[in-house]
């Protein structure tokens, strides 16, 4: 059984600093980790090591930094890493990065299940578990808050559905994408991390994973940044109960709210 | 000049000295560690008059001066940290500033209650967001008919959850910033005076400190102490004489601390003798003993110039600054002297050194004492500073 | 010169901060309040390797060696010094002494089973009337075939109650003195005639034990003798060295949260309509305390690097002890300075980060010790040998 799981390096949240008189954002300060919800996926998949002997690989895009997570994630239990860097590759958006993480799942050739993060705690976007799918065209299964069972080329998990669980079940190969806090990942073993550089890392480049300039364009545009619109004022009303919920039914009503 | 003590003082110290090592000393560690109120020692000090020291014999009193008071703090202090304050708080702080500020009626009215111990005494000023800046109190007191209601609440109130009369600070005129507080009498008893639960602190740890929440508590008009908007000046009053007090009270901790060191530098063997024959015990012994010299001189001159009748303020402040200071440095190589087995909560020096971190906060921290003597200076210079 | 952290050192510190966040961390006050050794909490750091940082992984340790140790040390005295204590006390001293004076046979049998954490280990010098005068014990080893027969008091030992291994110190020539007449004996807790005497009632560091460790005719089997016979003094000076560069570790990682909760209160309590970090008062405690720790942690970390790259370190562990223990108390000082009467209450960590730093000043060797191991060491270059 093999378990690939998909990583992104970000900026520690925790230490992101803002600078609210010259409107800034230092990100610089912060660490680099291993995107949280990433870490929840990595857990699932180490369940499945420590329970049916799954293999974990671990993959991740990005500038030769990144290594240091994958070596993270090995540190913690993974079996084996693999990098995906050159200077396309990292100019490649979400739609490029999710194509070349999916030519390097083919070039890996068979596995079982594809166990990603939900979510990047720095962009938010969510699309890298689909994009996935249907570049492999493998079902996917969102917001996943716990594997129940696999066996038999079926996966039984809950995810969230309508903010009540949803018991569902899946074919294998298939991708998972794991909620936010959905387990409490585990801590590299001391020795482990002591030892997580002495294995060579596979560097795959875009040429490697066939991918040319062309494919990897970004579809995407950045055209600048900006701060959202300062939030109105809120509105305080004192009165009998009575007053207050027929006020704020008419104030709801003028917004065409209710 | 002349140092030497009158005999009365001498007796007065004799006597306190006496008291404080007979009555109060034996009972200091379970004081502590049992973390109760010195409630005993309180009704044997009534029956020795210590209660109302101050106040004349009319009241009950043995009309002991300010430099008797600080013999009275320093030799407590010396028994039992815990002791001295609730003691402090009571008399120097809550009595005699009924006696400094009050009317006849009002001292009539507490003080030989106060003096006998039948009511103890605190002192309510400090909130939650006036702490140094004590002109910041959001306390408001309202004029209704012959009543003020009081609204707010109180911190760090030493004695309250054992005290019935309490010196409480309130703005009657909320606009007006320091000019617009008053004192007022407040007993236990008024209706709408709650004692909050008790703080757990550091150390000091048979001191009662409680929050108290004034909930629209009816106050009679003729418990006002002082004019209205006089209360931020009976407040700073009180707490240079509170103060000076507080000084001694440091004076007395530090030469507790120094004996207990001293003691043991005598009687802890390593490397073939008595540590006290290693040079550095030495230094840490004299250092100490040098620092609480001075701090005996400061005290005693502010004591002479307060008796006097002259103003004091500066001195007082330096006192207490300077006391709260040596005393937690005297406290901690005293410990050090101790090696290991001064941590152990069986030895008194442990206990000691926990009582002795309030001394450079309570009554003003530190760094408000040194602003009290900075702006002393500077206003020389025609030069009003802020803090 | 190269100031930064291996990837490795990296990684060791995102792991044991987090250890420290998440499971020490919540229970600091508990632990304290309660006067409770937290063994769950130990334990899970032992699954983490955390019980054998500085160990070879061949013995079952992490590898990390002491820039590693130094590292975990500075995560965990900045959210307990009593778990600090409990880790240090069983690697720093108890462990190291069998890593440092052991034979093959004994680090195996050993030191294997403390490095992975399933056995903890305790350092049992101190004596009642040995204190800082360490060659001053009186308990005695005395042979008695393939055995010696123990018999004495120790006093202070941290972990005493919860360690399986205790290393321990006796006479076994009272004629020769610290040179010579002292010997080394690795005891398990399991050998008739140990006891746990009194466990001490302690001002902080109240969520690690402290206790008497009595031994009555205790049999030792002769190769339970760590290093040389009668130089077991050597040994225990030895570990003490290695014990002293990561309590100066731990204190690194005290003052920085003293000195983070002081700026925290001083950026948001107000007084005179501003917070008080305006006070120039509060800015020189702050600057000033800053500095101090930016000193400390240089110190501590080029000790660490002088052992991990074999060179002479005694006199630096023994500045890393003094300075480290003086900084962190200077810092909780100033941060219940800082808080002002909240300080002083105990709903408030910073009072208990107050009785804890205290400790640092004493064990490992009172600060006036290390400063006569301080001048010592300078003076020899002088040709001067002082005594104590």
């Amino acid at each position: 059984m093999r378990v690939i799981v998909p990583i992104k390096q970000i900026r520690d949240p925790r230490g992101v600093k803002a600078d609210p008189r010259r409107q800034q954002v230092t990100l610089e300060e912060a660490e680099l980790v291993i995107n949280p919800t990433d870490r929840n996926a990595l857990e699932e998949a180490l369940v499945l090591k420590d329970k049916l002997g799954a293999k974990v690989t671990v993959i991740s895009i990005g500038g030769p930094e990144v290594e240091d997570s994958i070596r993270e994630a090995w540190a913690c239990g993974a079996d084996e890493g693999i990098l995906l860097s050159d200077e396309l590759l990292a100019k490649a958006d979400f739609r490029g990065a999710a194509l070349a993480l999916a030519k390097a799942i083919q070039k890996l050739g068979d596995f079982d299940l594809i166990i990603a993060g939900a979510m990047a705690a720095d962009t938010c976007q969510g699309q890298l578990g689909p994009r996935l799918a249907a570049a492999l065209d493998i079902p996917c299964v969102n917001d996943v808050y716990r594997i129940l069972e696999v066996s038999g080329g079926k996966a039984r998990v809950i995810r969230g559905w309508d903010e009540k669980f949803l018991e569902v079940e899946v074919e294998l190969p298939a991708v998972l994408c794991i909620a936010p806090g959905a387990n409490v990942p585990r801590l590299p073993h001391g020795a482990r991390i002591m030892n997580s550089y002495q294995w060579e890392m596979p560097v795959w480049k875009a040429s490697d994973l066939g991918l040319s300039e062309e494919d990897l364009r970004p579809g995407v545009e950045e055209r600048g940044l900006s701060f959202p619109p300062e939030r109105v004022r809120g509105r305080v009303s004192r009165g009998s109960p009575e007053d207050l919920a027929r006020e704020l039914v008419s104030f709801l009503r003028e917004r065409h709210l209710i | 000049m002349d140092f030497t003590l009158s005999e009365e003082h001498q007796m007065f110290r004799s006597m306190f000295r006496d008291f404080a090592q007979k009555e109060v000393a034996p009972l200091a560690q379970t004081t502590d560690h049992e973390e109760k109120p010195p409630l005993e020692i309180l009704k044997k000090m009534a029956e020795q008059g210590f209660l109302g020291a101050t106040f004349p014999e009319k009241y009950g009193g043995s009309e002991l001066d300010n430099l008797g008071y600080c013999f009275l703090m320093e030799e407590m202090a010396g028994a039992c940290m815990s002791t001295a304050l609730t003691l402090h708080v009571h008399l120097g702080l809550a009595g005699n500033t009924i006696l400094r500020e009050g009317t006849e009626a009002h001292k009539e009215k507490y003080l030989p209650d106060m003096a006998e111990g039948t009511k103890l005494g605190a002192f309510a000023l400090t909130e939650p967001e006036a702490g140094s800046d004590a002109a910041a109190i959001r306390t408001v007191a309202v004029k209704k008919g012959d009543e003020y209601i009081l609204t707010g609440n109180k911190l760090w109130v030493t004695n309250a959850g054992i005290a019935d009369i309490f010196i409480v600070f309130a703005k009657t005129d909320p606009q007006a910033g320091a000019r617009g507080i008053s004192a007022f009498i407040v007993e236990k008893s008024f209706p709408g005076f709650k004692v909050g639960r008790r703080e757990r602190l550091l150390g000091l740890r048979g001191v009662v400190c409680n929050p108290i929440y004034l909930e629209e508590c009816r106050v009679p008009a003729e418990n006002l102490l002082g004019q209205e908007g006089e209360g931020f000046k009976i407040a700073m009053r009180a707490l240079d004489y509170a103060r000076l007090g507080t000084a001694a009270m440091c004076l007395g901790l530090a030469e507790a601390a120094l004996r207990e060191g001293s003691r043991y530098a005598t009687e802890r063997s390593q490397f073939g003798g008595p540590i006290a024959l290693k040079q550095a015990i030495q230094n840490y012994v004299a250092e100490s003993a040098i620092k609480i010299e001075a701090l005996r001189h400061l005290v005693e001159y502010t004591a002479w110039l307060a008796d006097k009748g002259e103003r004091f303020t500066k001195e007082a402040a330096m006192a207490k600054a300077f006391g709260g200071e040596i005393v937690r440095w005297v406290a901690d190589r005293m410990l050090q002297v101790h090696g290991g087995y001064g941590y152990m909560r069986e030895y008194t020096i442990e206990r000691i050194y926990r009582d002795a971190r309030a001394l450079s906060i309570i009554e003003g921290t530190t760094e408000i004492q040194r602003f009290i003597v900075a702006s002393d200076i500077f206003s020389g210079y025609g030069l009003k500073i802020k803090p | 010169m190269d100031f930064s952290f291996s990837k490795e050192h990296q990684m060791l510190r995102r792991m044991a901060r987090e250890f420290a966040e998440r499971e020490v961390l919540p229970i600091a006050k508990a632990i304290d309040e309660e006067h409770r050794v937290p063994m769950d909490v130990v334990k899970k750091a032992a699954e983490l390797g955390l019980l054998g940082v500085p160990f070879p992984q061949k013995y079952g340790g992490m590898g990390a060696g002491e820039i590693g140790y130094c590292i975990v040390a500075e995560e965990l005295g900045k959210v307990s010094s009593s778990f600090a204590t409990i880790i240090g006390a069983h690697i720093g001293i108890g462990a190291m002494a069998i890593y440092l004076g052991g034979n093959e046979e004994q680090k195996k049998k050993y030191l294997t089973p403390l490095a992975r954490g399933e056995k903890i280990a305790a350092f049992a010098l101190t004596e009642a009337g040995a204190g800082s005068d360490a060659a001053a014990i009186k308990t005695r080893a005395v042979r008695d075939g393939n055995y010696f027969i123990l018999n004495g008091t120790k006093q202070f030992i941290t972990n005493g109650d919860i360690a399986d291994i205790i290393t321990v110190m006796a006479v076994t020539d009272p004629s020769l003195g610290p040179r010579g007449g002292i010997t080394a004996f690795i005891v398990e807790r399991e050998y008739p005639g140990v006891r746990i005497g009194k466990l001490e009632d302690k001002m902080g560091i109240r969520g690690s034990s402290t206790a008497e460790i009595i031994l009555e005719d205790v049999r030792v089997p002769k190769e339970n003798i760590l290093g040389p016979f009668g130089a077991g003094f050597i040994v225990f000076m030895q570990s003490l060295d290695m014990g002293r560069l990561t309590l100066g570790a731990a204190c690194l990682g005290g003052a920085q949260t003293a000195l983070r909760m002081a700026m925290e209160w001083a950026a948001m309590r107000e007084q005179f309509g501003e917070p008080i970090a305006h006070k120039q008062s509060i800015q020189w405690m702050i600057a000033e305390l800053a500095t101090e720790i930016e000193a400390l942690r240089s110190l501590v970390y080029r000790t660490a690097w002088l052992v991990d790259t074999r060179q002479p370190f005694t006199r630096y562990a023994a500045m890393c002890k003094m300075y480290g223990s003086e900084v962190a108390s200077k810092a909780v000082n100033i941060a219940l300075q800082i808080y002002g009467a909240m300080g002083y209450s105990r709903d408030f960590v910073v009072e208990l980060m107050y009785r804890d730093a205290k400790i640092a000043e004493i064990y490992e060797g009172t600060n006036e010790i290390q400063r006569i191991v301080i001048a010592e060491n300078l003076f020899r270059d002088f040709g001067v040998r002082i005594r104590p």
